[in-house]
């Protein structure tokens, strides 16, 4: 209560610029955000609702002054965080999913490239499955578009510790994938 | 193994320093094995995002295109007018007009001259009275006139009655019950907005008696 009160009282000008960093952050990194959660495992609606809250901690973030360095990596910490206070459903996708939820493949391209397609993705889906939970989600925030260091804030880990464990996952899975 | 192994991915990522990416660039031209390798480990990096591509789509919800809402509108627009124009005509009134728009033609009457000129199956069409609901709340008016004013709106409207029947399969509304749709007519002539109001029939009859 003492806080919304706060947030309240906060100069007119601060709030609106807030929103506005917010606004242009939340069309910039909600994709990359929902993709992130709903490959570490959460459902749609799961993942929709921790973006929805991290937007929500951003914004009273900027709205309160405060830090705005490397506020990208700021929000998939907070969306990270989220996510893992929903641990009933972690993991789903990546460790437990069938490749038939894969199936998707593109829609331009003849019945033998699909099926070629298909069992390539069903073969990486398999080596992403035997990798440990912090190589898979440095891939993960790889494939966001995050740095090391960014990776590194997100995890919890040192940035040379991200270096050498998305090394080792990348190996792995090219040396699965015969690739 | 060659000793640049270990710094290939690092530098495909560009997370090396400049000194050691320059290192890396000049053994890449002369390395085979770690062409090879950077090859490799580029193709994983970008299937691996194709997969992540791939499962984020499959999970997430079909998002409906934005022209659907537009077509079940038109769609509904369409409907209205055809039973605008389907309905056998049984009862007309006249418009009530405001005094003060008495000699103004609104679209709206043109439109209700017109479909009494050409003869239109148009059940009713009245205009309603523009008058303050209050103002006819507190003259004891007919019931028909009380419940028109109580739903007064702004704007000039058309009245069409729908029979139940036409709407829902029989036994699904109580008998007598018909349905009203108002539809208000922009100052262009345009059909502005739609509403639906179940009536009853009993309550209509009583108030077009003389």
């Amino acid at each position: 209560m003492s806080g919304d009160a706060a947030n309240l009282a906060l100069p007119l000008s601060r709030l609106s610029t807030g929103a506005c960093e917010a606004t242009n952050l939340y069309r910039e990194l909600r994709k990359p955000l929902l993709r992130y959660l709903v490959c570490l495992g959460l459902s749609s609606d799961e993942a929709q609702d921790v973006v929805q809250d991290a937007f929500l901690i951003l914004h009273r973030h900027l709205a309160s002054g405060g830090s705005q360095e490397n506020i990208r990596g700021w929000l998939f910490r907070v969306a990270h965080n989220q996510a893992r206070n929903r641990q009933n459903r972690y993991d789903r996708n990546f460790s437990a999913a069938s490749d038939a939820e894969i199936d998707v493949i593109s829609h331009e391209q003849t019945p033998e490239r699909a099926v070629l397609e298909k069992e390539k993705f069903q073969q990486l889906g398999k080596a992403i499955r035997l990798l440990t939970g912090s190589e898979r989600e440095c891939l993960l925030l790889r494939a966001a578009g995050l740095r090391y260091r960014e990776i590194g804030e997100v995890l919890g880990m040192a940035t040379s510790t991200v270096g050498d464990t998305v090394d080792r996952a990348v190996k792995k899975l090219a040396e699965k994938c015969n690739v | 193994m060659c000793e640049f192994s270990g710094k290939l991915i690092a530098w495909l990522d560009r997370e090396l320093p400049a000194q050691d990416a320059a290192e890396v660039e000049r053994h890449l031209e002369a390395c085979s094995e770690c062409q090879t390798s950077m090859e490799a480990y580029k193709r994983v990096s970008s299937e691996f995002d194709a997969y992540c591509e791939e499962a984020f789509a499959a999970d997430a919800p079909r998002e409906i295109p934005h022209w659907v809402p537009a077509a079940s509108a038109a769609g509904a627009v369409a409907a209205l007018i055809a039973l605008f124009f389907a309905f056998p005509r049984t009862r007309v009134e006249p418009p009530a007009l405001h005094p003060s728009r008495a000699t103004e033609e609104a679209p709206s009457a043109v439109i209700a001259k017109a479909m009494r000129a050409t003869a239109s199956p148009i059940e009713i069409v009245h205009r309603r009275p523009l008058v303050a609901p209050a103002k006819i709340m507190n003259t004891n008016a007919e019931p028909s006139q009380s419940q028109d004013a109580y739903i007064l709106p702004e704007e000039p409207v058309i009245q069409i009655a729908i029979p139940a029947d036409e709407m829902f399969p029989p036994g699904a509304v109580p008998e007598g019950m018909h349905f009203a749709a108002d539809l208000a007519i922009a100052a262009d002539g345009s059909a502005d907005g739609l509403r639906l109001r179940p009536r009853l029939a009993g309550f209509e009859r009583r108030s077009t008696q003389p």
